[in-house]
């Protein structure tokens, strides 16, 4: 699987040294800059939270730690990988962290179901579209009740389109325990929603 | 011809891998030759593929925007302009 491009909102030509820049300013102790760094991944880092954690109100406590975290920490960046790997790093620990303190409760899944469901395009026809709705419901409940560990593989690697090398950094282990903890993932989604709803949906 | 059921058992655990590309070439060609044969193991194949490729489609929902409130925790240690000298 190719890893999805583009994950800021820094455009090419512009990203390395605009980063770099607020990079720096950050670290010099400027707030808005810090803010303007991290607010171009705060939309991704806000539905990755809401994929783990699987509540829009606990996403959003997190989320607001994750950014606390980073900001008291961002003196301590040394570029060794890069700013959205270490930003995403801290907030899997933090998602990892809430589902340690979270009680015994279904992984949930608050999250709606319009939330779930993707534009669609309007040459698909309308039986179609329930279909690949129905599977994204399904996929998505299926994601929510993998432990969090397998939970974190999958949403990494398949939902978020990152490298293996990355997802595996993000997740702090090593390339060999993610694909593992991946393949694992993956073999408990597909029998949770069935081969015939997957070959079905997916055409 | 019969399916051999270790390689019915072996090829379903591996069916990721496959998929993801990490099997090498003697035990891709294992599951390839299986999965011929095999109603299970060539569905399966097809299943996993569509599971990764409805999972890519979770990416980038519409409408989902991080809330305005998430840097709010910043300003009773951010009002001064100074993040905190050892950190978290």
């Amino acid at each position: 699987m190719t890893p999805r491009p583009g994950r800021g909102a820094f455009g090419p030509g512009q990203s390395a040294a605009t980063e770099a820049s607020l990079i720096a300013r950050a670290q010099a102790g400027d707030v808005a800059a810090f803010e303007q760094l991290s607010g171009a991944y705060a939309d991704r880092l806000f539905m990755l939270l809401l994929r783990l954690l699987g509540d829009r109100g606990e996403a959003e406590d997190v989320a607001q730690e994750v950014m606390l975290r980073a900001w008291q920490g961002i003196s301590r960046f040394q570029g060794r990988s890069s700013y959205f790997t270490w930003l995403y790093r801290i907030a899997v620990n933090e998602a990892n962290r809430a589902l340690e303190k979270r009680a015994r409760r279904p992984a949930g899944v608050p999250i709606g179901e319009r939330e779930l469901q993707l534009p669609t395009s309007p040459a698909d026809d309308p039986l179609r579209q329930a279909e690949a709705n129905e599977l994204r419901v399904a996929l998505g409940r299926a994601i929510a009740e993998l432990p969090p560990p397998l939970r974190v593989a999958i949403v990494l690697r398949d939902v978020e389109g990152l490298s293996t090398q990355e997802a595996a950094e993000i997740a702090g282990i090593g390339q060999a325990a993610f694909k593992s903890r991946l393949h694992q993932a993956r073999l408990r989604v597909r029998a949770a929603i069935g081969d015939e709803a997957l070959v079905t949906a997916g055409g | 011809m019969g399916i051999g059921r270790d390689d019915h058992q072996w090829s379903q655990r591996h069916l990721s891998h496959y998929v993801e590309g990490d099997l090498r070439v003697r035990p891709r060609h294992r599951l390839d030759r299986h999965a011929r044969d095999c109603v299970d193991c060539w569905r399966g194949i097809r299943a996993m593929r569509a599971l990764v490729y409805a999972a890519q489609g979770l990416d980038g929902l519409a409408g989902v925007r991080a809330p305005a409130t998430i840097f709010d925790r910043l300003r009773p240690a951010g009002a001064s302009g100074s993040p905190s000298p050892r950190g978290a």
